[in-house]
């Protein structure tokens, strides 16, 4: 079942036409991946899906209300004097959760013991786990992660990759956002290239591996990239 | 309801580790109470030029009432809107105005505890502490319309102070500046904390130009249109940022 489409979408800034008739659909229960250098539109199409901006033509569809979904997004927006748990308590409060929920994604993500930690001592990597704890507080069905694991180092990145093939098990659909091609190649059930604003190649990574022989050499969606575009993804 | 009491606890959680906030609430009462001890211990000082002389404790109320809390309510929501957490309790379902009542409600007991303070340094009983108490609480409704109104429009927190300090300056010393000018007088007399002067005085000296609940009824005005300008600031603007 559709979880996530988009329809022929168009969408400019001033004289910055910044998404040129994007289309996809994303499935229940699927990792799907928006692969594309900054600037490409990624956060663009985020904001659209979660209503903070609109269209300017095209369709835009998600399958549940705005308390079923979780939010990773560009800024963390944490509570940078309450500590772990109480950031994660005010929204407890607002979907109506049990306190037992934040002790419990608490520990899913690894942050039990700094749960009395102030926000603004956290470092980088556990202030990312803690805005994670607070996008599946309520075990939303579809989850958008905007660059989930931009400047963390490779063992929290692991950790979180776990996490979000943990909630795909668990039924959620994980809509995210990235530039690390082997990030989405080892993650992501399918993706979507985008590039200048418009969707260049779509599929299971792997497979637009094979279709384009990168798989000779690796599993490099980076080097499809290239040769579609031209040009690197930084 | 549950997100007005995620809202008001997690403010009032964020206000006791805020030093910036908290200190809004406790350095006003303090200097009274400084100033009030340091002239009623003057040296030479006697009781009939005391009696003569503005209570030190309603002009310090005064300016919490009509200038710090003006900052208040602005600090805090240019804060949520500039480190965007506004927008993941909006986008978690937070209504605009669950959110504001929320930030409003804990400014609101804190300037309560802050006001009683005050009456208790006044020394204010009987029917002069509800009086005061009622003055300073309708220039912390007032105050807190208004910040809200310029923390909306500010949108984050450098544009904040600067909208602020002139603002609270002007109407927090206003009526300070209306004993030496007429002019200023006259504009002044529409606004709430020139009002709250007026209570002031009758409670210091007994004596007032008009009965007391005008000066309420243009306080409470004074809400009125303020509240019409949120309003229209919100319609605008938003709260998202």
């Amino acid at each position: 079942m559709t979880s996530v489409s988009m329809k022929n979408v168009q969408k400019s800034f001033g004289k910055n036409h910044v998404l040129k008739g994007v289309s996809f659909e994303t499935q229940e229960s699927e990792i799907f991946g928006l692969l594309g250098p900054s600037g490409s539109g990624k956060t663009t199409i985020i904001n659209i899906l979660t209503k903070q901006l609109g269209v300017d033509d095209g369709e835009c569809y998600v399958s549940v209300g705005s308390n079923e979904i979780g939010l990773m997004l560009e800024h963390d927006g944490l509570f940078a004097r309450l500590s772990c748990a109480d950031n994660l308590h005010v929204f407890r409060e607002i979907y109506g959760m049990p306190r037992k929920n934040v002790d419990e994604v608490l520990k899913k993500v690894g942050l039990y013991e700094a749960k009395k930690t102030g926000a603004d001592k956290l470092s980088k990597g556990m202030r990312q786990r803690l805005v994670i704890a607070r996008a599946i507080l309520h075990k939303p069905k579809i989850l958008f992660l905007d660059e989930p694991t931009s400047a963390l180092d490779p063992v929290t990145a692991r950790g979180i990759y776990k996490l979000i093939h943990e909630l795909r098990d668990g039924g959620s659909t994980i809509f995210l956002t990235t530039h690390n091609m082997e990030e989405a190649t080892n993650l992501c059930d399918r993706v979507v290239m985008l590039h200048d604003g418009k969707i260049i190649e779509q599929g299971n990574p792997k497979e637009i591996c094979e279709r384009y022989n990168a798989i000779k050499t690796m599993h490099d969606l980076e080097s499809v990239f290239i040769q579609l575009t031209g040009g690197g993804l930084k | 309801m549950r997100s007005f009491k995620a809202i008001f606890k997690k403010q009032l959680k964020d206000t006791i580790k805020n030093p910036a906030i908290l200190i809004q609430f406790i350095i006003f009462p303090i200097i009274a109470f400084v100033i009030n001890h340091l002239v009623t211990n003057m040296y030479g000082v006697t009781e009939e030029a005391l009696a003569n002389m503005p209570n030190q404790v309603t002009m310090q109320a005064g300016i919490f009432a009509g200038m710090g809390l003006i900052m208040v309510p602005m600090g805090i929501i240019a804060e949520d809107m500039d480190k965007k957490s506004l927008r993941f309790l909006t986008m978690a379902g937070v209504k605009p105005m669950s959110y504001l009542l929320g930030i409003s409600g804990v400014i609101l007991v804190a300037a309560l505890c802050s006001s009683l303070a005050f009456t208790v340094i006044g020394g204010f009983t009987g029917m002069d502490f509800w009086i005061f108490l009622a003055a300073m609480m309708s220039g912390v409704v007032a105050s807190i319309v208004l910040g809200s109104t310029f923390g909306l429009l500010a949108g984050n927190q450098q544009a904040a102070s600067a909208l602020s300090f002139p603002a609270a300056v002007i109407i927090g010393f206003g009526p300070m500046i209306a004993q030496f000018s007429d002019d200023v007088a006259r504009v002044m007399h529409v606004v709430y904390t020139q009002h709250f002067n007026v209570i002031a005085d009758y409670l210091n000296f007994g004596v007032s130009d008009a009965p007391l609940w005008h000066s309420f009824a243009i306080m409470w005005g004074n809400v009125a249109v303020l509240l019409v300008l949120f309003a229209l600031v919100f319609r605008r603007k938003g709260i998202v940022g």
